[in-house]
């Protein structure tokens, strides 16, 4: 099949297993807003307000890091419980537009937290004009974390595994990294280290269009730009040359 | 042409260290259905799945539709499809989703890919259930859904690991109806059962498989030339003794009943005498279940 036809193919997968899903299972919608909104409650209410924005910027990475990481424990399922990897493996469909399809998945699933959260990012300060911009590092980021949560997927051998990686990925590039708290205060050590997670970037980037950003050694919105996509593209390398479609 | 053209195909899981398959080779002919029977264990899944190109083989060749599968995996997934092993449906997706969104994801055309799944949800008898969720399905109803994700499709050749696990006897002749439809078509299917009915009353040809080794092929009729005995007679009740029986012919315990494998005169008298006994008996031809058990079942025995 053409790259046309395997990106058609991801968006009906991605609609099979989301919008489908969500029309007659609708309570799969609130874990996804429960965690980021929860940590956006508790930032919001121990600072007085102050860290409201930090809050949202983090929130909506959460969210998009989250649905990707996840596939780790999703992707598992798929394989070994539907064995629906399997199903596509041995049909036209490419690792490519499966991985994009289950990728999309999270991306439908997360949409209503993301019609919450972009406005409300616009309404405390994003001018509408750098909207495109904060989008591409959004997507940067979201497919960062379906490519690895999806690697790690094709080597998980049963589904507690997958869910429990898929949890801890999610700490790893979307709560420790400084999405909800101000990157500044890390020691320059650990921020140097920070910088090889696209979440870290792309809060800085987002901060940066506001007009918020902090002066960091090292660090400009040029270097984050480069930052995300380079690791973006080892992502991807990484998992299109490692992970396991067909089973060695 | 062949469908498949395996030659001495061996697999080996390194992290188990398990010899699956063992210097298999084997052909299977365009527009046949070929079935691989064996033990649970004894590597035809193995093999499906290499042929199948979801599992790499350790050493051997084998091509498939007249492709590589180790090096032109991409020209065979254009022409195949698969039901995978014990697999589950999706959950609150409808057969309909299934169906129709799988055949859509393949790059199928919506009017193609519409007319077919309403074409295989009659013939599976899915209609009565079309759109209602699949985890609000029976088990049954559930693999019928799996194998019409493939048997919808316009593939060559189509994969079937074990598709009537599970289903209860009218829904295996139900998908036995489809298969022979699809056969008639042209197309060529690979399965793989632990029922030997469904081996003899559906495959043009059969491989045994016992340990990773093929140990017999051909047609029902001609893997029915390798058992010596020509009809068995199944005796119920105390009225012989395993000895008294054995000078019929050849005795396997089966449970409450003995039954014994022999020529025809001496079933018949056997059978005669059974009956003046007042025993149960019944008298029929050996089957692929009675060269089967034979063959790979001696460990147990």
């Amino acid at each position: 099949m053409s790259g046309v036809k395997q990106f058609r193919a991801a968006v009906i997968i991605g609609y099979m297993l989301s919008i489908t899903w969500l029309r007659r299972n609708l309570l799969s919608l609130v874990w996804l807003f429960a965690t980021p909104f929860s940590l956006l409650f508790i930032i919001t209410v121990t600072t007085g307000g102050r860290s409201f924005a930090v809050g949202v910027v983090g929130s909506l990475l959460l969210v998009l890091s989250t649905v990707g990481t996840g596939l780790a424990g999703d992707a598992t399922w798929y394989r070994l419980e539907t064995k629906l990897q399997d199903f596509f493996v041995a049909s036209p469909v490419n690792q490519i537009g499966y991985l994009l399809g289950i990728a999309f998945a999270g991306l439908f699933f997360a949409s209503p937290a993301l019609v919450v959260l972009l406005p409300l990012l616009v309404y405390i300060g994003l001018p509408m004009i750098t909207l495109p911009i904060v989008l591409l590092s959004l997507a940067g980021v979201w497919l960062f974390s379906s490519a690895i949560g999806y690697l790690v997927s094709t080597f998980t051998s049963n589904l507690r595994n997958g869910w429990q990686s898929g949890l801890l990925l999610s700490v790893l590039v979307g709560i420790l990294p400084p999405v909800f708290y101000p990157a500044e205060i890390l020691p320059q050590n650990i921020l140097m280290i920070t910088y090889a997670i696209p979440t870290t970037n792309a809060a800085l980037l987002i901060r940066a269009a506001m007009g918020t950003a902090p002066t960091l050694p090292h660090w400009s919105p040029l270097t984050g730009w480069l930052l995300i996509a380079v690791s973006l593209a080892m992502a991807l390398a990484v998992t299109s040359r490692v992970a396991r479609w067909r089973q060695p | 042409m062949s469908a498949i053209e395996a030659v001495s195909l061996s697999k080996i899981y390194h992290r188990s260290r398990t010899q699956a398959l063992s210097d298999i080779t084997l052909t299977i002919r365009r527009g046949e259905i070929f079935t691989l029977l064996g033990r649970n264990g004894a590597g035809k899944t193995t093999f499906l799945r290499i042929a199948a190109t979801q599992l790499m083989p350790t050493e051997g060749k084998i091509s498939v539709l007249g492709h590589d599968a180790r090096t032109e995996p991409l020209l065979i997934r254009q022409r195949i499809a698969v039901v995978p092993q014990e697999g589950s449906t999706i959950g609150p997706l409808t057969p309909w989703d299934h169906i129709y969104l799988s055949l859509l994801a393949r790059g199928m055309a919506r009017e193609s890919a519409r007319e077919r799944a309403e074409k295989t949800i009659k013939q599976l008898e899915l209609t009565e259930y079309r759109n209602q969720p699949a985890d609000s399905l029976s088990g049954g109803l559930k693999q019928r859904v799996r194998v019409a994700m493939a048997v919808a499709t316009d593939a060559d050749l189509i994969f079937l690991d074990e598709p009537t696990l599970g289903l209860d006897a009218v829904s295996r002749r139900r998908i036995w109806g489809v298969l022979n439809q699809i056969q008639k078509e042209g197309r060529s299917i690979l399965l793989t059962t632990h029922y030997i009915d469904e081996a003899e009353i559906l495959s043009n040809n059969v491989a045994i498989i016992d340990h990773g080794k093929l140990v017999l092929s051909g047609s029902p009729a001609e893997l029915l030339r390798n058992v010596k005995e020509r009809v068995r007679v199944d005796v119920v009740g105390s009225s012989f003794s395993e000895e008294e029986l054995s000078r019929y012919g050849r005795v396997v315990k089966l449970a409450e009943r003995f039954r014994v494998l022999t020529d025809d005169a001496r079933g018949k008298e056997l059978a005669d005498e059974a009956v003046k006994r007042g025993s149960d008996v019944a008298l029929a031809r050996v089957s692929l279940e009675d060269l089967f058990v034979d063959l790979v079942g001696r460990d147990e025995e």
